[in-house]
């Protein structure tokens, strides 16, 4: 009788455990891939990781918000959601919508307009967007989230704290986070990261940076 | 007998509702009355045991009871507060009647094809409503209002049902008072020896109504339980607002953040439970906090979709609290629904996942809560010229995250914008590739930018200071319009320049300026 009672207990513990497990969304893992083959075929795994942190370094122009994008599209090409984190304010979604993108399922996050306060209400922490990249990468609801945040002057420590949170927070919701940062950042606790250079792309026969078809060369025509 | 097709009615009374309301929120059960014209209306136990009874002058309850406490009546609170619950039982049934002071009617069926359980589930579905928003209640299921709300207010137990037809025998052993008789018609009829329904119902009709008139003829057909009235229903004409006043609750003035969300849960609870009743969901919230000794703070909180969720509710309310640093402790709260929209039924289909769908609201009213509600978009193409307003913020609808949600208007989008795009401007022998694709990323407003140049050549471009050389360029695309508003005259060029990519810029048509409009990054 007391050994029946017990199982029934323990039944309704895993019962109970069961239905908690699935409220949380299916962690993802293994690789997203970039949406370039040719990047793929660099990349251990063959993707952007998973439930984790990715470094995307270079210039203004050295196509890491190309890369992040097409990624997102990469994500969305398998049925999940994606976010653009924009601390910067700068990301064009027209060109999104060009590299396939689908934008009614892309949201776009940019900190910078805050929320309307009353005196009370304390200011809004010093770097909004990473407090917003960090609960979008725990919240399991998207695919792949690209942070373009300025770390601006945050102390260095406080930066890299900031950043080993959000690198939990990715392995916390299985986004692949993709963090874009300048050339000179400093370095992202990221499982992988990337520096790219736009000029050092050369299609075979051509000189790094020289003009691809339908350009001119020099700049007779300005 | 019961006539077919009679309506059966649940009946909900809340005993002692004024008492009742002084109490909600208080722990203690110390002597407390409430007071109407100098009388005692209603009085707790602890009042009791000191002799204090209902229908005692104020002078002589505190004459027996030294440290009774009197609240007033306050007849407008007590039917706001009826009505919040009638709100609420709309969840249950399609139709709720208000019976003043302290009852309600809820429809609970036409009475054909009666199924016994379903009628008792309902009964123990009401109590439990009424019981989580703060209510103690009585409950009766029986043909028409009045034997239904007779049986509520002195049956034997607190939950009754009373078969179809079998209200007559059900409410012979009732008072009186349980018909609600005119008070001289009440005493005139005891004085002949008629001390309850079951002796009133066998009296001839005949006699009462020549007796009484029309008050003995309802009385006759009252206490033989018939009562073919239909219901009245209640229909809401605001959106629902609870408040909580905490002076002279055993909580206190608030100061703290998690006792204030424990306060604020309690509310939220309360609005819920009525907004879902009308089938709605909130999709903005409005929380007042009464600041100690005076002033107010109002946070207005905005929702990532509408619902009647509590719980989805807490999630925005609890970011708020938690940055708030209040100047003065809490001694009252008010939590209302600001905007609200019909809620759909939720329908998933084959590839949806409700835990991400759950995630994600979670989410979305965690940022926007936090960010405001301009801070996180999806963007939706213009159809406009100028390039920086080429799209236009749109909210970021939670079904995007429906399998397959939003293909149609990627296509569109896409259509849109070459349609939009003036390209006439483009070089001949040019290809218009480089042209087509647009920058990943725009600055706003453009950045100026110096040529350098020889012999009408342009060889470099100086950039935040530094030259850089160019590489390569493409271009014009020709980009005008606005002439009506803001015309602007612009040739742009996608120019790739050394050590530092490809930029996008543009010739001012109106002062031959150049402007760093974006990266190709």
């Amino acid at each position: 009788m007391v050994a029946a009672s017990r199982q029934e207990e323990l039944l309704e513990r895993l019962r109970q455990q069961i239905r908690r497990l699935e409220r949380r969304p299916a962690r993802r893992e293994g690789f997203l891939p970039t949406g370039r083959p040719e990047v793929d075929a660099l990349l251990p795994g063959g993707g952007f990781p998973r439930g984790a942190l990715t470094g995307l370094a270079g210039g203004p122009a050295s196509g890491k918000t190309r890369l992040a994008l097409t990624a997102l599209r990469e994500a969305q090409a398998e049925g999940g959601l994606a976010a653009f984190v924009d601390g910067c304010g700068e990301l064009y979604p027209p060109a999104a919508v060009d590299l396939g993108v689908d934008l009614a399922r892309l949201l776009i996050v940019r900190p910078g307009a805050p929320a309307r306060r009353t005196e009370a209400e304390r200011a809004p922490e010093p770097l909004p967007g990473l407090w917003a990249a960090e609960a979008l990468l725990a919240s399991g609801a998207f695919a792949a989230v690209a942070i373009d945040v300025s770390l601006g002057r945050l102390p260095a420590v406080r930066a890299e704290a900031a950043l080993r949170r959000l690198r939990a927070a990715a392995e916390k919701g299985g986004a692949a986070g993709l963090w874009l940062g300048s050339a000179d950042a400093p370095r992202v606790p990221a499982f992988l990261r990337l520096d790219l250079d736009a000029l050092a792309r050369r299609a075979p026969g051509r000189a790094a940076g020289a003009a691809p078809d339908g350009w001119t060369e020099g700049g007779h025509a300005a | 007998m019961r006539p077919d097709g009679a309506p059966r009615v649940l009946s909900l009374f809340v005993p002692a509702l004024p008492m009742q309301r002084a109490l909600r929120g208080r722990s203690a059960r110390g002597p407390l009355a409430v007071v109407d014209q100098g009388c005692v209306v209603h009085c707790t136990a602890p009042a009791r045991a000191a002799g204090v009874r209902p229908g005692d002058s104020l002078v002589q309850a505190r004459a027996a009871c030294a440290g009774l406490a009197a609240v007033p009546l306050d007849r407008a609170g007590d039917r706001a507060a009826l009505e919040a619950l009638a709100e609420a039982m709309l969840a249950l049934s399609p139709a709720v009647e208000i019976a003043p002071p302290d009852a309600l009617h809820l429809d609970a069926g036409t009475g054909r094809g009666v199924d016994a359980e379903e009628e008792r589930r309902l009964a123990e579905r009401a109590l439990a409503l009424a019981r989580a928003l703060g209510w103690r209640g009585r409950v009766a299921v029986a043909d028409g209002k009045g034997p239904s709300l007779a049986l509520a207010r002195y049956g034997a137990e607190a939950l009754v049902r009373v078969a179809p037809g079998e209200a007559t025998r059900a409410l012979a052993r009732l008072p009186l008072q349980a018909l609600e008789l005119p008070a001289a018609m009440a005493e005139r009829l005891a004085a002949v020896g008629v001390g309850d329904a079951g002796a009133l119902a066998r009296l001839p009709p005949e006699t009462l109504a020549h007796r009484f008139g029309p008050a003995g003829a309802a009385a006759a057909r009252l206490a033989r339980g018939e009562d073919p009235r239909p219901l009245v229903p209640f229909a809401p004409e605001t959106f629902p607002e609870e408040a909580w006043d905490l002076e002279g609750t055993d909580v206190g003035v608030l100061s703290s953040a998690e006792p204030l969300l424990f306060a604020v849960k309690r509310l939220a609870d309360r609005v819920a439970a009525r907004l879902a009743g009308r089938g709605l969901g909130a999709s903005r919230l409005r929380l007042t906090l009464v600041l100690d000794p005076r002033g107010e703070e109002r946070l207005l909180v905005p929702l990532a979709r509408p619902g009647a969720d509590a719980a989805a509710w807490l999630v925005p309310l609890r970011e708020r609290l938690g940055v708030l640093r209040l100047p003065a402790p809490v001694r009252g709260l008010k939590l209302s629904v600001v905007e609200a929209a019909e809620v759909p039924a939720e329908q998933l289909a084959a590839g949806d996942r409700p835990e991400v769908l759950r995630a994600l609201e979670v989410v979305l009213s965690r940022l926007a809560a936090r960010l405001g509600e301009g801070a996180l978009f999806a963007a939706e193409p213009a159809d406009r010229h100028r390039p920086e307003a080429a799209y236009r913020p749109a909210p970021f609808r939670e079904d995007a995250a429906r399998v397959g949600a939003g293909k149609e208007g990627v296509v569109a989008s896409r259509g849109a914008r070459r349609n939009g795009a003036a390209n006439g401007g483009a070089a001949p022998g040019l290809d218009a590739a480089p042209l087509a694709v647009r920058p990943t990323r725009l600055l706003e407003p453009p950045h100026p930018v110096v040529a350098e140049g020889e012999g009408g050549r342009l060889t470099a471009l100086r950039v935040d200071g530094s030259a850089h050389g160019v590489l390569a360029l493409a271009g014009p695309e020709r980009l005008a319009g606005e002439w009506w508003s803001d015309p602007f005259d612009r040739d742009y060029y996608r120019i790739r320049l050394r050590d530092l990519g490809d930029l996008w810029i543009f010739r001012d048509g109106r002062d031959g300026r150049l402007w760093l409009h974006g990266f190709f990054d």
